[in-house]
């Protein structure tokens, strides 16, 4: 084909498949040689497909025995519980891990949160203020303590360098 | 001996079973559904095999397919679905050539011996193998007997035009690709 007749190359196949040829297209293989044996072309390709397509399929039928083999097979099921398809076994199986899964991922994690929040309490209990340690007076001390008997809350032990 | 088990078994399977009639619901479709496989899969062998797994799963539903359109519909849908699952599996595996058997073909060409018209069979799977998938489908079920452009569209889930269209469409790569 000639590179100005390439923009025929759909009818030419349109019309070796169909016979359809517009008046324009026509008028074309009138002038034009190449396409006109191109045309030709086709259309003996066309011829042979379809004598050979239908021999893929058609014509051709399973073995003599088949529906016997096939009832055989059927009656063979007969006495079978129906089971389940397998895809739907397996799927199943899988639900089931998968919620296993779930359940107990969501224990572990409820069980770290318990335990977070516990830690986090006793945290709060002994936490105490940094100013708590400005806010001690020098006698804290001798406060605390419960005096003997006579004895007194004042009973400071004076420096001996200071008597003399 | 072994004839004479299967035949009563069998007859007991049609008389007896709740599935009395399946016998004459495979005599109606077997050729057309062992058809519908051999397109796909190219090979006697396992279009056999997939028809009667088609076959047997029919007969697990066959309460609900007692009529012969539904039965012929269903029947028609699901050996397509294995047949293409069947040819999927031989492509993972890449056990078995996907291109078709021309040898097996030759055999249903009235033992014609022609190498031109060998050489064109084999050619010919070939380009229709290397068609779109849509294409491809429509084709392959359109040369089966007995499906019309609605039982091609029932079984691939399109309207009966877009059936005609997608032929036109597969026919005309195809001469294009023979050229």
């Amino acid at each position: 084909m000639k590179s100005a007749c390439e923009k025929w190359k759909d009818q030419l196949l349109e019309a070796a498949l169909t016979g359809a040829r517009s008046k324009e297209f026509e008028l074309h293989l009138r002038n034009c040689k190449s396409c006109a044996a191109e045309l030709r072309e086709l259309e003996a390709i066309r011829e042979h497909q379809d004598a050979l397509l239908p021999l893929l399929v058609r014509g051709s039928q399973p073995s003599p025995d088949f529906r016997t083999r096939v009832l055989a097979a059927a009656a063979a099921t007969e006495g079978e519980p129906n089971r389940a398809p397998r895809w739907r076994v397996w799927a199943l199986a899988g639900a089931t891990v998968a919620a296993a899964t779930v359940f107990l991922v969501q224990r572990s994690a409820v069980r770290k949160d318990e335990a977070e929040e516990l830690a986090a309490a006793q945290k709060l209990v002994d936490w105490r203020p940094p100013s708590d340690s400005l806010l001690k007076t020098p006698g804290q001390e001798i406060l605390k303590t419960t005096p003997k008997l006579g004895d007194s809350y004042l009973h400071v032990p004076v420096n001996k360098l200071e008597e003399e | 001996m072994t004839g004479t088990w299967v035949s009563a078994l069998t007859a007991k399977a049609e008389a007896e079973t709740p599935a009395g009639g399946f016998g004459e619901r495979i005599a109606e479709n077997q050729r057309r559904v062992f058809q519908i496989a051999l397109s796909i899969l190219g090979n006697s062998a396992d279009a056999e095999d997939v028809a009667q797994e088609a076959f047997l799963r029919a007969y697990q539903k066959f309460d609900t397919l007692r009529e012969a359109e539904k039965f012929r519909s269903w029947v028609n849908r699901i050996v397509f679905r294995l047949a293409l699952n069947r040819k999927r599996g031989h492509k993972r595996r890449l056990a078995r050539d996907t291109e078709w058997q021309v040898v097996e073909t030759m055999t249903t060409v009235d033992g014609a011996k022609e190498a031109e018209q060998q050489v064109m069979l084999g050619r010919l799977r070939r380009e229709i193998e290397r068609l779109p998938k849509k294409l491809r489908s429509v084709l392959l079920l359109s040369l089966v007997e007995e499906m019309d452009a609605t039982d091609v569209g029932a079984v691939l889930g399109i309207p009966p035009g877009t059936v005609r269209s997608r032929l036109h469409t597969a026919r005309k790569l195809l001469l294009e690709g023979m050229q």
